[in-house]
């Protein structure tokens, strides 16, 4: 009975393994050979160099801004909270084209800020600035409210055990919360990154260029057809992948410790 | 050396207890579950803020307004260790300790002493996730007197402990009392352990009051409540 039960839990497992997965089968769909010329070999390595830089850059700022807002958050009283929930709740909540469309209308030349910027110097559309704009909105509320719940999930008493050994409460976030909390915040920024490296309707919208990789596939599909998307779609995998996958990697790793 | 009053709302009851306190001397608060002991150590401590009245320790203002919880010199020990999962059991021991102290030779004999004392040489680079609970309180313990605080609050820290341990720590604790000369309020509902770590005197607390005070052959003698006879009763 338990063999019999056990046998039933993995098909399940296994037929949502490829459900999950089907969509991927279409890489082997019979589509003619995969064009990887110069035409759009060019395009594609540029589009990795930006996508990775920049959604980086992106992740650095994210975090750098993130953290310290999640640490204040976390320590607000409920219903505030609950205000900072619904706040970054919002940019995620919103379609990608519209999340663009707004932030086109704010930030590019017939908004305060962009036309002031734009006096500087500093486009805010079509611009490597643009596109790190837009990873920022896009992902940083999938950091912070991760990152809030990776914060709360440390025990207060500890925190406070630690304020009783004479340490500031900048001491106690360095040495005791941010050491316990360093995997749930890694969890989170892999999310923000999956989300960010993968976003199309918002950067389409305010950085057409300089073009990342969901840009560039758009336009592979647009200029050449089906060949010159799926070379582009596996480079996509490999390269966006190994970050989020390490996080969980480590995770596992941690809990059987 | 320790004079508070600590005045403090609670759901059922409203606490309000003084304690005084002199210099190298211990207290004992005494009482049944849900007396308002726990409530006195936490307000002093600074875990929980008082409603009202004041705390203060060497002439040093606790309360009002609240002090910094890392600027108070006092030590801690409750029912959890405490220790920090991330940190080795040496780690954890000097904490407390400023970077820039670590290395003095005067710190480095006392960390020697209280690991010989307490016997954490075995322990010395283990994980603390990874020992036991009767060997986390020997740490949170070594932790707590490796910054030589003025005073330590007790909050039932031997709960859940075999009686040899218990023993052992209580000797621990009155000897470190004595030599480093701190002074000690320890809260538990089991008279036979605060007799032996306080043996000056109790306070018996019911109902968030003071019902009593005095030495506990007084309070054995002539128990000012029933509810304090029975619980100084003999199983």
């Amino acid at each position: 009975m338990i063999v019999s039960r056990k046998w039933m839990a993995r098909s399940g497992a296994a037929l949502f393994a490829v459900a999950l997965l089907y969509p991927f089968t279409a890489l082997f769909a019979h589509i003619g050979p995969w064009q990887w010329d110069s035409e759009v070999r060019g395009p594609v390595l540029s589009s990795i160099r930006v996508s990775l830089s920049l959604t980086g850059l992106a992740m650095a700022i994210i975090v750098a801004v993130g953290t310290p807002v999640a640490a204040y958050i976390v320590h607000c009283r409920p219903r505030e909270r609950l205000l900072w929930q619904a706040m970054l709740l919002i940019p995620i909540l919103l379609p990608p084209l519209a999340l663009g469309i707004l932030m086109t209308l704010a930030f590019g030349p017939y908004g305060a800020i962009g036309s002031a910027l734009e006096r500087y110097g500093i486009a805010m559309t079509n611009s490597a600035t643009a596109f790190v704009v837009t990873q920022i909105y896009v992902g940083m509320g999938y950091y912070v409210l991760g990152a809030v719940a990776a914060l709360d999930a440390v025990p207060v008493m500890l925190q406070k055990q630690a304020a009783l050994l004479g340490l500031t409460p900048m001491r106690v976030f360095l040495r005791v919360t941010l050491p316990l909390a360093k995997l749930g915040l890694a969890v989170s920024l892999s999310i923000a990154w999956v989300r960010a490296i993968g976003e199309f309707g918002a950067v389409v919208v305010t950085a057409y260029y300089p073009s990342g990789m969901p840009v560039q596939l758009w336009v592979n599909l647009q200029s050449f057809g089906l060949p010159a998307v799926m070379p582009l779609l596996v480079v996509f995998l490999a390269v966006a992948l190994p970050l989020p996958w390490l996080i969980h990697v480590l995770a596992q790793r941690q809990r059987h410790a | 050396m320790l004079k508070t009053r600590i005045i403090k709302k609670r759901r059922e009851l409203t606490v309000d207890v003084s304690v005084e306190l002199a210099q190298g001397n211990s207290v004992g608060l005494f009482g049944a579950s849900g007396a308002g002991k726990s409530t006195v150590l936490a307000c002093i401590a600074g875990i929980e803020e008082p409603d009202d009245g004041y705390v203060e320790v060497k002439n040093l203002r606790f309360f009002p307004p609240s002090l910094p919880l890392y600027m108070r010199p006092i030590g801690y020990l409750t029912q959890e260790p405490g220790l920090f999962p991330h940190l080795s059991v040496s780690e954890n021991i000097s904490f407390g300790i400023p970077k820039n102290q670590r290395s003095r030779k005067e710190h480095v004999d006392w960390i020697m002493t209280l690991r010989d004392r307490l016997q954490l040489a075995p322990l010395w680079n283990a994980p603390a996730a990874l020992i036991s609970g009767g060997q986390a309180r020997r740490v949170s313990l070594a932790r707590m007197l490796a910054r030589r605080p003025s005073l330590v609050l007790l909050d039932e820290p031997f709960a859940g402990l075999d009686r040899r341990l218990v023993r052992e720590l209580i000797d621990d604790l009155v000897f470190w009392s004595r030599s480093v000369g701190f002074s000690m309020i320890a809260v538990d509902h089991q008279a036979e352990v605060l007799k032996r770590l306080c043996p000056q005197q109790a306070i018996v607390l019911e109902q968030g009051r003071t019902v009593q005070q005095g030495t506990w052959e007084e309070l054995s003698r002539t128990p000012a409540t029933p509810l304090l006879a029975s619980l100084l009763a003999p199983l």
